[in-house]
């Protein structure tokens, strides 16, 4: 490998030739809106355009957090967009706060009342979500409209102050926009940082497949509920800014048809990327203004754009012309195969009789179906486990109560000498039981190497280097599953037995204790097959505790120290390969009544 | 105690609007797993086109709520062609925005076309009503009451005792092992598309005479209708008339001792109450697990 | 000329290929025992077959007539029917209403008619008679299997495909369930048997496909595949018994 650089620093070469990219086009944007109300005077009627545009700019930014990155519906930005428009209204007309002081109080109240709204209801589907947020924006509109001794009813608030800084007060239209146009460059580079961060990374996760992110070690509630916050708290201060420019706020201007207006904007830009909220927003409110001949039918149109964007164009202008780029510019592989090793392969362990994870008198009952009854057994520490039985047996029951998927109708399990029954999926990752899935579960809008990051950034498995290092050790986990050179490709575009190989190395980038494996060779050909094997063997004696289902029984005799069968949701046989594969009730149960041992 | 009685004929006529606009939300529900946004708008529509048809233009009532429901047929279809249909393979959410997006284009199309004037529609019947005791019993109030029950009763027994019925019902359990049996899986949706339009147009006719008619009457109902169906137990028929009458009931009863500009918010604290407490409603059963 | 004939027929997800060129012929009468380990792409096939999934390329062809991009509501028309792994019978209707719509391809048929097969469904599986009443959910797996079969066959279907009859039934049910497979061809219908249980399936079928991968590894009848060493150690649990 004399000369050319090891993957991870291609990887690391090609994100900051993007990011390099991205901060050159950035400059040029941010250098020449900035400079154009200074230098070119502008007529109040433009002023006030730009000042719209860029303050709902904003609160659109926090439609691409919580729908874009979580993929969570709000449909009340507007009311966050009012509470702290009429905080700075009310803060500065009625209490003579500073302006700063108001847009904090603002921007606070939204995130109070935005986590509020996520904690209720974010645990339930997104129709509950939906509905919740659309009750709390007409609630909203009812108090504004009707607490007049509070809000001055709908008359609205006028005499709204402009903050000053370092003692110079921004009077002036054109001044106070370059300050509404440097808040949203700030805040929509923070947006897009937040997408490439370790939370962002979680928040798409959760919005590809829930599920697995959350056996990948990702709390899916918590994130939700930031992310709804997130939103919440944008909406607060891009409305704060919004109520400064104008002078002048009334309750109609944060009506649900804003938040629809919001969400216009959102969706038509690419709800996935800030650059999509800004476009969005910019062709929303500039658009109707040179087409003033829709003025009466303006919000009309809107709806009928909401249907065919979804119809047409699901990913809005921004993803249509990210999708038509990797068209025309498909992902180079990386070349080089030499990944770094996977730290779990420095470790060696040696099998012993300790004992990793003890399941006792477990069951899993649906309504009347014993899918899972009294079934005990015990995992040995870096030993490979096999558990096997006819389809339908209960196997993969029995693994989604280990991951903490369902809750057991009875029984107990203690994983390092600790009972971790109770505890959800995410806080099983956390104590270091990783798993795949029979039907792959990736987050399928992320690149391959994002995808095994997630995995990587689980709570509790320390990496050094901070998210640098995490890329590193996902690499290495790609590396050892022999994908390094597919790191940049999209997950979707991987043959169906790379996809399960991306899954193990997610799985493997967490450095488990014990690694749970459902079915990994099924829908692999007899080649795929070996090479899995060979994979696996090469993590035995590494620390590393397996658990795997197979039906292949030459695969898991090649495997396992030790084999549990179940059949009808109970174990029939437990013990050593060579015993449990005579025992003749196992043999019955695989094979039907009648022993086919005559015909072997 | 005679005011306490009033209020509860009341509540219960509010009620079975909100029933009905309820039961177009968990039929279509029922079919497609989708939350239709503009169910409520389907209302508004049918006020509408009572007003066109019977103050503009004159023609007589039973002639006009015939063509309402008859247009309103239709609306349900296009809708089912236009919004639900193309994405029909789509994740929920998509699908959703889309309704939300029909719900916008349905409210603002009609106020492009009619001004935002609210415009009234006079009561159907000569006489105002009668009292007993205390009560007095409006007669568009005990129409609203009469319609609801005839249909709930008709829809029971379509969906029961018909085969048909039982095919919809099918199809709302599972999509595909009814087309394997040859079901028409997209005829049956389409029907329920069109049915919910009708209930929804039949609701809007019934609450015309009461209500103003305005464009944003229909996104009021179908909020409010829709926190029944979740009050009641969502994706659940009897949910949906319980909640929808409970719903009707409480409203009007704070509304009369609490707060008057406050009574639509009462809807949404029940709601946000058994979100907290009781997420499944009352006849749901505990939000299921599913890998 | 075989009553089903599928030429090199390709099925992908996305891009990921289910099934790889598939190319099988089944004869009128016969029971086919469709075999291979998880993943293979049985289903994929019956799915194809059945019009749930669109052949990416390949034909399709059933007593003469191309199954293309006829979708399963006119398929099952034909005369193929379906039942599906997991039975998938409708929770929220009873036994008997679970029937009847099998029934459902059949156009105008009269009312008689369908309470006559109705009647012979119950002379056939005499123990869901009790139970015509009660709601699918209700039921327990091996009653479930049978509603699902008898629903298949309300629609007289010249060929029956099954997917997985035996999943998570005990013992006996499974044989009393294969018992009504033999029956159902004694009856002149054609069945292709998805089945992971081979044993079970090759002692009752004429011939039998093992797939791999999408793809077709060997056919033959079924004491030749059981004589193949490769098809018995990789699918059939050869080893297990081997070992014994």
């Amino acid at each position: 490998m004399s000369g050319a650089p090891a993957p991870a620093t291609v990887v690391a070469t090609l994100a900051a030739r993007r990011e390099r990219r991205g901060w050159i086009l950035f400059a040029i944007a941010a250098i020449a809106t900035l400079a154009l109300p200074l230098a070119v005077p502008l007529q109040a009627y433009h002023l006030n355009i730009l000042m719209q545009a860029s303050t709902y700019a904003i609160a659109v930014f926090g439609l691409t957090i919580v729908l874009g990155y979580a993929g969570q519906i709000n449909l009340a930005q507007a009311a966050f967009f009012g509470i702290g428009a009429y905080s700075v209204a009310l803060g500065t007309a009625t209490y003579a706060m500073s302006f700063w002081v108001a847009l904090a109080i603002g921007t606070a109240v939204a995130a109070v009342a935005g986590a509020a709204l996520g904690l209720t209801s974010l645990r339930l589907g997104g129709h509950y979500l939906a509905m919740v947020t659309i009750s709390f924006q007409t609630i909203l509109s009812l108090v504004l409209a009707n607490w007049v001794s509070f809000t001055r009813g709908p008359d609205g608030v006028t005499g709204i102050q402009r903050p000053s800084i370092l003692g110079h007060p921004i009077a002036d239209s054109s001044h106070y926009l370059v300050l509404c146009i440097v808040a949203l460059y700030i805040v929509g580079y923070l947006v897009w940082r937040l997408g490439h961060s370790r939370l962002g990374r979680s928040m798409q996760a959760v919005r590809d497949n829930e599920l697995a992110a959350g056996v990948v070690g990702v709390n899916a509630y918590a994130t939700k509920v930031i992310a709804f916050t997130l939103s919440a708290v944008l909406g607060g201060f891009g409305g704060g800014l919004f109520a400064g420019g104008f002078a002048y706020v009334s309750p109609d201007q944060f009506s649900f048809n804003e938040s629809v207006v919001f969400l216009t904007m959102a969706l038509l830009g690419g709800v996935r990327s800030p650059f999509g909220a800004a476009l969005g927003t910019a062709l929303l409110i500039l658009l109707p203004e040179s087409l003033r001949f829709l003025k009466a039918v303006y919000l009309a149109v809107y709806g009928c754009a909401v249907i065919l964007i979804m119809v047409f164009m699901p990913e809005g202008i921004w993803g249509w012309f990210s999708a038509l780029k990797r068209r025309l510019r498909p992902v180079q592989p990386v070349v080089n195969d030499a990944a770094p090793p996977l730290p779990l392969t420095s470790r060696t362990a040696q099998a012993g009789d300790a004992v990793l994870l003890e399941v006792k008198t477990l069951s899993k009952h649906f309504g009347g179906l014993k899918a899972v009854d009294q079934v005990s057994f015990t995992v040995r520490a870096n030993t490979v486990h096999a558990l096997i039985g006819p389809n339908g047996s209960g196997k993969t029951t029995l693994l989604n109560v280990l991951s903490g998927i369902y809750v057991p109708t009875g029984g107990e399990m203690i994983f390092e000498h600790r009972p971790i029954t109770r505890l959800k999926p995410h806080e099983r990752a956390a104590n270091g039981i990783g798993r795949t899935f029979q039907n792959i579960r990736l987050f399928t809008a992320m690149s391959v190497i994002d995808n095994v990051i997630v995995g990587a950034q689980r709570h509790g498995n320390e990496v050094e280097g901070g998210d640098a290092g995490r890329r590193d050790l996902a690499l290495a986990a790609l590396g050892f599953v022999g994908l390094a050179s597919r790191a940049l490709d999209s997950v979707q575009g991987l043959s169906y037995g790379h996809q399960r190989l991306v899954e193990i190395a997610r799985a493997l980038a967490g450095n488990p204790r014990m690694l749970l494996l459902d079915e990994p060779g099924a829908g692999l050909n007899h080649h795929e097959k070996q090479e899995l094997v060979g994979l696996l063997k090469r993590l035995r004696g590494h620390g590393l505790t397996i658990f795997i289902i197979d039906h292949d029984m030459n695969l898991v005799e090649q495997l396992a120290d030790h084999i549990t069968v179940l059949n009808f949701g109970r174990r029939i046989a437990d013990g050593a390969p060579a015993e449990v594969l005579r025992h003749p009730e196992v043999i019955k149960a695989y094979l039907g009544e009648e022993a086919h041992r005559a015909v072997a | 105690m005679g005011i306490a009685l009033q209020l509860l004929f009341t509540g219960l006529g509010v009620g079975s609007i909100y029933a009905l606009v309820a039961l177009g939300f968990v039929l279509i529900y029922r079919a497609t797993n989708v939350v239709n946004f503009a169910q409520g708008d389907f209302a508004m529509l049918g006020a509408f086109a009572m007003v066109v048809l019977c103050i503009d233009l004159g023609i007589p009532y039973g002639v006009g709520i015939a063509i309402t429901i008859v247009a309103m047929a239709v609306i349900g279809a296009l809708f089912n062609l236009g919004v639900y249909y193309p994405l029909r393979h789509r994740s929920f959410l998509p699908v959703i925005i889309s309704t939300i997006g029909a719900s916008i284009l349905l409210e603002n199309g009609v106020l492009a076309a009619y001004g935002p004037r609210p415009q009234s529609l006079p009561g159907m019947f000569e006489t105002q009503g009668f009292s007993v005791g205390p009560v007095f019993f409006d007669s568009q109030y005990l129409l609203i009451v009469g319609v609801g029950i005839l249909l709930f009763g008709l829809q029971y027994l379509f969906f029961e005792h018909t085969i048909l019925g039982k095919k919809m019902q099918a199809t709302s359990q599972d999509k595909e092992m009814a087309s394997l049996l040859g079901i028409p899986v997209a005829t049956m949706i389409m029907l329920t598309f069109v049915y919910s339009a009708m209930l929804g147009g039949i609701a809007g006719i019934l609450v015309a005479p009461i209500l103003f008619v305005s464009v944003s009457m229909g996104s009021s109902i179908a909020l409010k209708a829709f926190a029944a169906s979740i009050i009641g137990g969502f994706g659940d028929v009897r949910g949906a008339i319980v909640g929808g009458l409970a719903l009707g009931v409480v409203e009007t009863f704070g509304a009369a001792y609490i707060s008057v500009p406050y009574k639509d918010a009462f809807a949404f604290l029940v709601l946000f109450f058994f979100l907290l407490v009781r997420p499944q409603g009352i006849f749901g059963e505990k939000i299921s697990e599913k890998a | 000329m075989p009553l089903l004939e599928l030429d090199s027929v390709v099925v992908a997800y996305g891009k990921v290929e289910a099934l790889r060129g598939l190319t099988l012929q089944v004869e009128e009468g016969e029971i086919i025992a469709l075999l291979g380990s998880n993943g293979a792409g049985k289903s994929t096939t019956l799915r194809s077959i059945s019009g749930l999934v669109e052949p990416r390329s390949g034909t399709l062809r059933f007593a003469d007539r191309a199954l293309a991009r006829l979708g399963p509501e006119s398929i099952v028309r034909l005369g193929i029917a379906h039942v599906p792994e997991g039975r998938r019978v409708f929770p929220g209707l009873t036994v008997r209403e679970n029937i009847v719509l099998g029934a459902s391809n059949r156009r105008r048929a009269p009312k008689a008619e369908v309470a006559a097969d109705l009647e012979r469904m119950f002379a056939t599986f005499p123990e869901l008679r009790p139970f015509a009443d009660a709601l699918g959910w209700t039921l327990s797996g091996g009653q479930q299997q049978m509603v699902a079969i008898a629903r298949g066959l309300m629609s007289r279907p010249r060929l029956l495909m099954l997917d997985e009859p035996s999943l998570g039934l005990a013992p006996l049910i499974v044989q009393q369930v294969f018992r009504v497979i033999a029956d159902i061809r004694a009856n002149g219908t054609t069945v292709l048997l998805v089945e992971q249980n081979a044993h079970m399936a090759l002692s009752i079928a004429d011939r039998g496909y093992v797939l791999e991968t999408g793809r077709l590894v060997v056919q033959g009848k079924p004491a030749e595949l059981w004589n193949n060493e490769d098809v018995r150690a990789a699918y059939l649990g050869g080893r297990v018994t081997s070992a014994a």
